[in-house]
């Protein structure tokens, strides 16, 4: 791993990764779980490298939901990644297990299929995933540029503490460019 | 549910298998997974890796077959405190006993292949409470292979916030790492 040609945790404090990783520690994140997406590539390194993260490779995103409502139960405070297509894979379980059991945590979710998106397969998910938050009424945060992500990523730990629901963190591909 | 101790966990999967532990043996120390098919197994690897404490997951071969993933997952981490039940009606049973395709195929074989570190095969009540009492410091898989049928009326856990918070108060404090 500490070899791999995208592992760059030497990266500034100041960029966009730098400022979620720190958002990360200050939340006091120990455990995460989910699949991979190309466009979470610096965040997925924090945590695999991190070690008071402990991070669990899964095959499909509906595992990483069950494992980390597992982990919650058992007092750990996990986050949860995936691609918005894992998110409608996984939605079943989030609406049958992180909502009626009231589990709050931040899934960090990248949007494909949105604007210059080339890849037909995403357009549909796309245009459907923040109309699929908001039908099961659980808060969420498009990251833009003109946000600050540390401060968006605590407001969803707060979000989530507060409503005892899982919250969404939506990151375009390029969110890491700023 | 004689042969467990009062310290291991519970886990039990969607369907008749949950609401039948819920109303013939309910504790605090039973988590129900009514609703994401499947993801007993995952929850149960979740509370394995943070607690010392030996986690019993009761799943169903139908469940299994839904989540087969789950035992690369499980048998890549292998939790030492987990015992991966699955109670094997090769049938859906929780729906209407459509058959299923787990009589055509060795779950154990599968749980083994994915390196769990002991796998039986068991066919009787006997056979299955000494697998419990001597799978222990093991990542462990039991199939139990049993009839189709019985009572279909158990009553469902409907509270499940409540649930959960009796849950998660009895393993407070408990976290390994």
């Amino acid at each position: 791993m500490s070899n791999s040609q995208f592992n760059d945790l030497n990266r500034s404090a100041s960029s966009t990764s730098g400022r979620i990783q720190q958002a990360l520690v200050e939340a006091e994140i120990n455990f995460a779980t989910g699949v991979p997406c190309g466009v979470l590539r610096r965040v997925i390194d924090y945590l695999v490298c991190d070690e008071r993260v402990q991070h669990v490779i899964v095959n499909r995103e509906s595992e990483a939901i069950g494992v980390a409502t597992g982990a919650y139960l058992a007092g750990r405070r996990p986050i949860v990644y995936m691609q918005n297509s894992g998110l409608f894979a996984a939605s079943n379980d989030i609406s049958s297990l992180l909502i009626p059991y009231r589990v709050p945590l931040l899934m960090i979710v990248t949007l494909r299929g949105d604007e210059g998106e080339d890849a037909p397969q995403h357009l549909v998910n796309g245009a459907a995933t923040t109309q699929l938050l908001e039908s099961f009424r659980i808060p969420y945060t498009v990251y833009n540029a003109n946000l600050d992500i540390h401060d968006t990523v605590l407001d969803l730990f707060k979000q989530a503490a507060a409503t005892q629901l899982p919250t969404t963190l939506l990151l375009k591909r390029g969110w890491d460019k700023t | 549910m004689d042969t467990v101790s009062d310290d291991d966990i519970i886990i039990a999967t969607t369907g008749l298998i949950s609401r039948e532990v819920f109303e013939r043996f309910d504790s605090v120390r039973n988590f129900y997974n009514p609703g994401a098919m499947g993801l007993v197994s995952s929850i149960g690897l979740g509370i394995a890796l943070s607690t010392n404490r030996r986690v019993i997951v009761i799943d169903g071969d139908s469940s299994l077959l839904m989540n087969l993933g789950t035992l690369v997952t499980i048998g890549y981490q292998q939790p030492g405190n987990l015992l991966h039940i699955v109670i094997n009606n090769e049938s859906f049973g929780s729906c209407s006993e459509e058959r299923s395709m787990s009589g055509s195929v060795s779950l154990s074989g599968l749980a083994a292949q994915a390196n769990y570190a002991s796998s039986l095969t068991v066919f009787d009540e006997i056979s299955l409470k000494n697998a419990i009492l001597e799978t222990v410091g093991k990542l462990g898989f039991v199939d139990a292979k049993i009839e189709l049928g019985g009572r279909r009326d158990f009553k469902r856990p409907l509270d499940l916030v409540e649930l959960k918070h009796r849950f998660m108060h009895q393993l407070k404090g408990e976290v390994s790492s």
